[in-house]
């Protein structure tokens, strides 16, 4: 697990009890992942039946908290102390990977 | 005497022909059966969850204040996903379906069933963290597809919900 960065984010206009006072521009963090094969294989025998495929659950989980992460330390090498409107997005490269992205605007907040 | 086992042999030949035949067709069956089985089970699992929340008002909103306009002391952004695919059979038939146009039932079914899933996993987050609401809630959803045979195909579908947990 990645260390934590800790800039408070919200998927809101603004921080509750805080006011923007600079704007530090748009800050966006993406990965691009791919299962290994054996899972791959499982996913394969469960779309058989259909239903949840636990495995890709996991992954894409595990990879938006990447994306995350990488948007935080983005918005923290800019100087700015909070992400507000914090957005994902997620598309599928081909090759069974998928690219996640999150993406806010990082502000100032007093 | 002659005739009698030869027939006999036909008939061990003509046991075995089939037998060969249906053994492709075997992970369709298993196929039909989890359809028709396993995936109404899990859809009776998720009503149950919805109807233990369904007491008291809906927590999700997609505004993004509090109607009620309460000040908010603690906020914390939260995030479900869930992947679902639909069966061998399901595919089957939307693909035929899809000649003809119009609704695709199967399909719509498998899409509803996971942003459901999806919304009620925010839902038992929001309690499990004690929340009050979950405000700004937006809902987003992608194909998965791997490459199998030089062809794109597609394994599932992902639906992300996210909002903002608060606490009055």
């Amino acid at each position: 697990m990645q260390p934590q960065v800790n800039i408070p984010f919200s998927n809101t206009e603004t921080i509750p009890g805080m006011t923007i006072t600079q704007m530090m521009g748009v800050v966006t963090g993406s990965t691009v992942r791919a299962k290994n094969v054996f899972k791959d294989i499982g996913a394969g025998l469960k779309n058989m039946v259909g239903g949840e495929l636990k495995a890709y659950t996991e992954l894409l989980q595990e990879s938006r908290n990447e994306a995350l992460y990488r948007m935080l330390v983005d918005a923290q090498a800019r100087g700015a102390n909070a992400v507000v409107n914090v957005r994902f997005a997620t598309s599928s490269v081909a090759g069974g990977a998928a690219e996640l992205l999150a993406y806010g605007t990082a502000v100032v907040v007093q | 005497m002659e005739r009698l086992s030869s027939s006999n042999e036909v008939i061990r030949l003509f046991v075995l022909i089939v037998l060969s035949l249906l053994v492709p067709l075997l992970p369709w069956l298993v196929s039909g059966i989890g359809t028709a089985v396993y995936q109404p089970k899990k859809k009776q699992e998720l009503l149950q969850r919805e109807q233990a929340f369904a007491k008291t008002s809906d927590v999700l909103s997609t505004l993004s204040k509090p109607l009620s306009g309460k000040e908010v002391k603690e906020y914390q952004v939260l995030m479900t996903n869930v992947v679902m695919s639909p069966s061998w059979i399901q595919i089957l038939v939307g693909g035929i379906l899809s000649l003809f146009g119009g609704e695709i039932n199967v399909f719509t079914k498998v899409v509803d069933w996971s942003r459901r899933e999806a919304q009620q996993r925010l839902r038992e987050q929001a309690a499990a963290s004690g929340y009050d609401e979950v405000i700004n809630v937006r809902m987003e959803t992608t194909t998965l597809s791997k490459i199998r045979g030089g062809k794109d195909k597609t394994t599932g579908i992902e639906v992300l919900a996210y909002g903002t947990g608060i606490k009055y």
